[in-house]
């Protein structure tokens, strides 16, 4: 396994948006183990305090739990956790972009559903 | 299980001296090392490395006071390596030592050695038992000492440039290793290497050693809140060395400053307010702290 680290956020932080990432797209699934810490730590050559961190954090997020003896597995709740996030993301971050950007090009609410409807006739 | 371990840390070195003739190797050193980090010490040849790692296994005698694992290396040094594993120049092992007789040594003089689990490892690499060293790659030598001290149940393992002359898939996989069956929070690793990026994210704190003092000694935490650098577009030029960076580079026709927001007088807030701001690496730290106008 082959990690490229880049400097400008720390790398639990990366490491722990790696694992997001994969629950995601699906890669991970709930009730999925998670690699131990040793192995991550092994397989990036990272500190197994680095890959401890990032799990810590998707624990204290409720996206993994600790099973006793057993090690980390991802939680049922876990799947939807990141979709409302994301969603609170997208309507936070994104989307007051796109408005004003709509606003700037003069679209209003029946020509983006016009475009809809001709995309899907169209697709 | 609680350590039930009385030192607090497993290496307390308070003023560490070591000279030779009236040359200064070591020069009035104090240091600790807490159980279960992994602690890189960085610094030019010459600079005080080895001979400070010859101290710590009663190799050389020196002034001061330093104890590992709460023994004194000089007068308790049969004790200590009962507890302490090192690798460093791979030439130690004879080269007429076959695989199989280099475990039936070390299973013979060491208690605390697991045969199996050395065997294990071997098998795992092209090593055969009736091989010699002499018949060996350099590589094999390496892979061959780290089966023999990965197996010892050691609680501090001392490394002096392990990785010397290895290419880079040796290099990699001995690392990894390291973390995969011998590391864990009870155990402390101490490395010198001039390879510094293919170790530092394994580091938890970093020494750098000069001209026989420590110049620089913190954990990877701090020295990421620590030092920050910016690569600084012309118009902040003049704000940017107001601030008195401790390196500077041109990448690109931009200028890339190094900050040490513990002793310039400038805040984190202020450099980041300079440019697109990033951790530094090992390496460009290491240059800016070794330049000597800087210490």
């Amino acid at each position: 396994m082959n990690a490229d680290w880049h400097d400008n956020t720390p790398i639990y932080r990366q490491l722990k948006a790696r694992v997001v990432e994969m629950m995601l797209d699906g890669l991970l699934k709930p009730g999925d183990a998670l690699p131990s810490v040793r192995q991550i730590a092994a397989d990036f050559q990272l500190n197994p305090i680095t890959v401890s961190r990032a799990y810590q954090e998707l624990a204290d997020e409720q996206l993994v739990e600790k099973k006793r003896g057993l090690g980390m597995y991802m939680t049922d709740g876990a799947s939807e956790k990141l979709l409302d996030s994301e969603r609170t993301r997208f309507l936070n971050e994104e989307w007051p972009a796109v408005l004003e950007r709509l606003d700037r090009l003069g679209l209003n609410a029946s020509d983006l559903l016009l475009a809809a409807e001709t995309g899907v006739k169209n697709g | 299980m609680v350590d039930t371990n009385l030192t607090d840390f497993i290496i307390d070195a308070k003023n560490l001296t070591k000279r030779y003739g009236k040359s200064v190797a070591v020069d009035n050193i104090s240091f600790q090392i807490p159980a279960g980090r992994i602690v890189g010490l960085i610094g030019p040849n010459g600079s005080g490395k080895t001979t400070t790692l010859k101290a710590m296994l009663g190799l050389v005698p020196f002034e001061g006071e330093l104890k590992v694992l709460g023994l004194d290396p000089r007068t308790q040094r049969d004790e200590l390596m009962k507890q302490v594993s090192f690798i460093a120049d791979v030439a130690v092992l004879p080269r007429w030592i076959r695989v199989r007789e280099a475990i039936d040594f070390v299973a013979g003089v060491h208690p605390k050695f697991d045969r199996a689990k050395a065997e294990r490892y071997i098998q795992n690499t092209k090593l055969k038992p009736a091989m010699k060293v002499k018949e060996m790659s350099k590589g094999m030598i390496v892979q061959l000492h780290l089966a023999l001290v990965m197996a010892i149940d050691a609680k501090l393992l001392v490394l002096d440039e392990p990785t010397l002359g290895l290419d880079i898939l040796y290099r990699k996989q001995f690392y990894q290793n390291l973390l995969e069956d011998y590391f864990d929070e009870n155990k402390t690793i101490i490395v010198t290497t001039h390879q510094v990026e293919e170790i530092e994210h394994i580091l938890s704190d970093l020494m750098f050693i000069r001209e026989g003092k420590i110049t620089l000694s913190a954990s990877m935490d701090e020295i990421a809140e620590r030092f920050i650098e910016v690569m600084v577009s012309a118009d902040n030029l003049a704000a940017a060395l107001a601030l008195k960076p401790i390196d500077e580079r041109q990448v690109f026709g931009k200028s890339v400053m190094l900050f040490d927001t513990a002793t310039s007088n400038s805040s984190a807030d202020a450099v980041k307010a300079l440019g697109e701001a990033r951790a530094p690496g090992i390496a460009d730290l290491f240059v800016a702290t070794m330049r000597g106008t800087y210490a």
